[in-house]
């Protein structure tokens, strides 16, 4: 039998996976305008976090596009021409796809 | 002694890198790393603070246990010819660094009272990913601690009672993950408290870096939580029960 305080910590585990899913799309939505304000340390950082939780919340094949994305905003450098900055758009609209895929947790 | 032998990372060598737990030392654990493939004495020992005949006599208990192998020229020249096969695989894994799960144990203590609990400190500024370990670990019936800043940790170091076990991850806010550590193992009464080091993006000389300054463990995000549970029982050093389960807080 599961104790009852287990049983109420598992609810708050899937609310958490639940509400990480939910805010998902404005994550995604605020790395875009990070990268429209040429803001790129703060994007490395909001994409290596994501690096680091999709996966454990389920989604591991957003966690691999965006530490692909890290991998490649790295190699640019601290500013970024016009065609990288294209790749990092096209890196990024990736991400959107990879987050329709989940798995469970 | 020769200086132009190879080594390579045998399968059993590569389990002890990504298994979870393991009874080699630092140095030892090291090497491994840095062998990562395959790699010659020379090219060992430079990487190294040893000579080259410490580094031949580490690789060659290595080698006696298994862990490294010394292939004639056949074999090498086979893994070489993987190697290549394999470069989408490499690429990809040189663009994601490598996934590690290190866990060195410590000494066994004793299995835990009825209403005893051990506490862990989570280091890490993902604020979900926080929420989501502290539930987790609070299912498994730790008491759970958590810190994201420097002023943070700092306080929940000081808090009794005393971390038995500290998840820190490398990239902080206002602080450097490895640094925390370096303090830790300092301080009087910290320097003893296991630490799992965790990170999304684990280059080799990071995986060194934590490990040089007196990491227990090193695991890789995404978390795969069954096994992250099974790091912490590792350095914790806690035994394991009768009928093979872990004797831990649950």
């Amino acid at each position: 039998m599961v104790r009852p305080r287990v049983s109420s910590l598992r609810v708050e585990l899937d609310a958490l996976v639940a509400e990480y899913r939910r805010e998902l799309p404005q994550k995604l939505a605020h790395l875009d305008a990070l990268l429209a304000e040429a803001r790129l340390a703060r994007l490395k950082r909001e994409l290596h976090t994501l690096a680091g939780s999709a996966g454990t919340f389920g989604m591991p094949r957003l966690g691999e596009a965006a530490l692909a994305a890290e991998a490649y905003l790295d190699s640019c450098g601290s500013r970024v021409d016009d065609a990288q900055r294209a790749e990092l758009g096209r890196l990024l609209a990736l991400l959107r796809e990879a987050s329709a895929t989940i798995e469970r947790p | 002694m020769d200086e132009k032998r190879v080594y390579m990372v045998t399968l059993k060598g590569g389990a002890e890198l990504t298994g979870g737990k393991t009874s080699l030392t630092a140095a030892e654990l090291e090497l491994l790393v840095l062998i990562d493939g395959i790699a010659t004495v020379e090219q060992i020992a430079k990487r190294i603070p040893l000579d080259a005949a410490a580094a031949a006599t580490m690789l060659a208990k290595l080698a006696k246990d298994g862990y490294v192998g010394d292939p004639d020229a056949t074999a090498a020249l086979t893994v070489r010819a993987f190697l290549k096969e394999s470069e989408a695989g490499l690429a990809s894994l040189q663009a994601s660094g490598f996934s590690v799960r290190i866990a060195r144990r410590r000494p066994d203590r004793a299995a835990l009272g009825a209403d005893e609990k051990l506490t862990v400190l989570v280091v890490e500024d993902d604020a979900a990913l926080a929420k989501l370990l502290r539930t987790y670990l609070q299912m498994e019936d730790f008491e759970v601690r958590t810190a994201a800043t420097r002023e943070e940790i700092t306080k929940a170091l000081r808090e009794p009672p005393k971390p038995d076990v500290v998840l820190l991850d490398v990239m902080l806010p206002d602080i450097d993950g490895f640094d925390v550590l370096a303090k830790m193992r300092q301080h009087e009464t910290l320097k003893d408290v296991p630490v799992i080091m965790t990170t999304a993006k684990a280059t080799r000389e990071a995986v060194l870096t934590g490990l040089q300054r007196g990491a227990d463990g090193y695991v890789t995000k995404p978390y795969d939580m069954p096994l992250l549970l099974h790091a912490i029982y590792i350095v914790l050093g806690l035994p394991k029960r009768a009928d093979g389960a872990w004797s831990g807080p649950a």
